[in-house]
């Protein structure tokens, strides 16, 4: 029985979306049509991803500074599973 | 303008003479159902038109109705027609309309492409209506195309004001 290295199902079959991009932007909103005096940090971020058919999408959305550490650390969580791999 | 009322609607209308307002109907539910449904196209139709009551005399007289239940029919059109002309308006299609609107002035301090900036910018929340629906719509924009903006909808509304327009507006009135 043949092995295989590589799983039918992945990243570069045509059978799931695709990353393309992902852009960001830390901003800060000094001011709001409810609140006229602001010091609120913020990251935002547009992702673009392909469908299977090739078709871009843009998502953004926008993360607090606490928000964006525990996303961070989401990432930094599977690094360090992928070392022990 | 005479209405124009087709075999089948006639046909379902014929059912009217038969009701006995002492009695119980001995017909099928079907017919009951056409004639009910006639009535109403009937109406619905006078009104959508706005036809004169001689005009809505002269449509029904076709059906060969007794003098008693043209009357009758002409006083509930009469009666009934101003109500359903406001209900028909509602009908009209209907496009996103403007319900409220949030801003934010935001400053950039940096991206991925650059860092140390200082570049301020407008983020707006539309929220729209539509068929009872509510939908938002988040946009944003620099400062200078917002000020465009304002000036684009301050011409707009100066348009209302020229003679042109107060002629069209005192015509349609």
């Amino acid at each position: 029985m043949e092995g295989c290295s590589e799983p039918q199902l992945d990243a570069k079959a045509k059978v799931t979306n695709q990353l393309i991009d992902f852009q960001w932007k830390l901003g800060m909103a000094v001011s709001s049509d409810s609140c006229r005096s602001l010091k609120y940090p913020y990251v935002a971020v547009i992702l673009k991803v392909a469908d299977p058919s090739g078709q871009v999408k843009n998502k953004s959305f926008e993360m607090t500074i606490p928000q964006f550490q525990n996303f961070y650390r989401q990432f930094k969580e599977i690094a360090a599973v992928i070392e022990t791999v | 303008m005479l209405l124009d009322l087709s075999e089948e609607h006639k046909e379902h209308l014929a059912f009217l003479p038969q009701v006995d307002s002492a009695g119980k109907l001995s017909v099928s539910s079907d017919t009951v159902q056409h004639g009910v449904e006639g009535l109403i196209h009937l109406l619905t139709e006078s009104s959508k038109l706005m036809i004169s009551e001689l005009d809505f005399q002269d449509s029904v007289f076709v059906l060969g109705f007794s003098e008693e239940l043209n009357k009758l029919l002409l006083q509930l059109y009469l009666d009934n027609r101003k109500e359903i002309r406001t209900i028909l308006s509602e009908l009209a299609p209907d496009l996103p309309s403007y319900h409220s609107l949030e801003w934010r002035l935001d400053v950039q301090l940096a991206s991925r492409s650059l860092r140390q900036q200082m570049k301020p910018s407008v983020t707006i929340k539309l929220h729209l209506n539509q068929n009872g629906d509510h939908n938002t719509q988040v946009l944003q924009t620099d400062p200078a195309t917002l000020l465009h903006l304002v000036q684009q909808l301050e011409q707009a509304l100066e348009e209302m004001k020229t003679n042109h327009c107060r002629r069209v507006v005192r015509n349609i009135k």
